[in-house]
């Protein structure tokens, strides 16, 4: 008998269940929460992610200056911005034929 | 300033405007589906009422920088006013306006007012069914996994599935509905 491959993204069927099973556990976690708890988590899930880009950004830069983190997080949320935003927006509305 | 904090100042302002709103984007969703991390506070104002959005903008002067240029979405051309905090973290605030659209209207008139104690105040939300047709008509990536996370969370039984596919039937979106249901694994 063949021992299953360790290596399970060769497995397609053994692959989807695991997100499966990883996403199902995401949904019964946010069940048990009430709609103000999920909400507020919105808030400190983002101070968190927050926290994690400056230290990447500081990294990146070789740098120990909070505010040169910062300026890099913000020109790569601008750069993000435009990538979400490209084909979304624009700055005339067509003229009604 | 923390995200809870701008959040704060853009409800003050609005408020301070007398203008209608709701808290729309990741913090609705999140409120519905899976909550996740986001980098802006989105407000839908209804432009018929208050003292305008440019009072809104004054009243952020302080706290966020405003691009001077409108931006029209592409989908409905709805108008979305783009600001940065002037604060670190860098988070945005896009504050988009009510316009002649029978959903916009719907969806509006269904928000519900709920008290958030990290805000210290209570805040206008969309209902979940509202935010899960917006987000399939919107389309992109993120809004397909926010309108499926608020469609498994809470689960179709529990929603008013006629009203929401009533707005998909006129949006087209029904493909997009029936493709999030069938990607949520049984529970």
């Amino acid at each position: 008998m063949n021992s299953p491959d360790p290596n399970i993204h060769n497995t397609p069927g053994a692959l989807k269940a695991l997100q499966d099973d990883i996403y199902r556990d995401k949904i019964l976690r946010a069940r048990h929460m009430t709609s103000v708890e999920r909400l507020e988590q919105v808030f400190s899930q983002s101070a968190i992610q927050f926290g994690m880009m400056l230290s990447g950004a500081m990294y990146r830069l070789n740098t120990t200056d909070t505010a040169l983190g910062w300026q890099e997080v913000r020109r790569w949320l601008t750069r993000l911005d435009r990538v979400h935003d490209h084909g979304n927006y624009t700055i005339e509305k067509p003229t009604e034929s | 300033m923390t995200l809870e904090e701008i959040a704060i100042k853009v409800i003050e302002a609005t408020e301070m405007a007398g203008m209608s709103y709701m808290t729309v984007g990741a913090i609705a969703a999140g409120t519905h589906g899976i909550p996740r991390s986001t980098s802006d506070v989105d407000l839908l104002i209804d432009i018929k009422s208050g003292k305008g959005i440019n009072t809104i903008v004054q009243n952020l002067e302080p706290y966020v920088r405003f691009s001077p240029q409108v931006v029209f979405d592409t989908f409905t051309w709805g108008r979305r006013h783009i600001g940065k905090s002037k604060f670190e973290p860098p988070y945005g605030v896009e504050l988009f306006e009510t316009f002649d659209d029978p959903f916009v209207h719907s969806e509006f008139s269904r928000r519900y007012h709920q008290f958030v104690p990290l805000l210290g105040r209570k805040t206008w939300l969309p209902t979940a069914e509202d935010v899960i047709v917006q987000k399939l008509r919107w389309g992109r990536s993120k809004d397909l996994d926010d309108a499926r996370d608020v469609l498994a969370v809470q689960g179709p039984e529990t929603l008013d599935m006629v009203y929401i596919n009533h707005w998909c039937t006129e949006h087209g979106t029904i493909g997009r509905l029936q493709a999030a249901l069938d990607s949520i694994p049984p529970l």
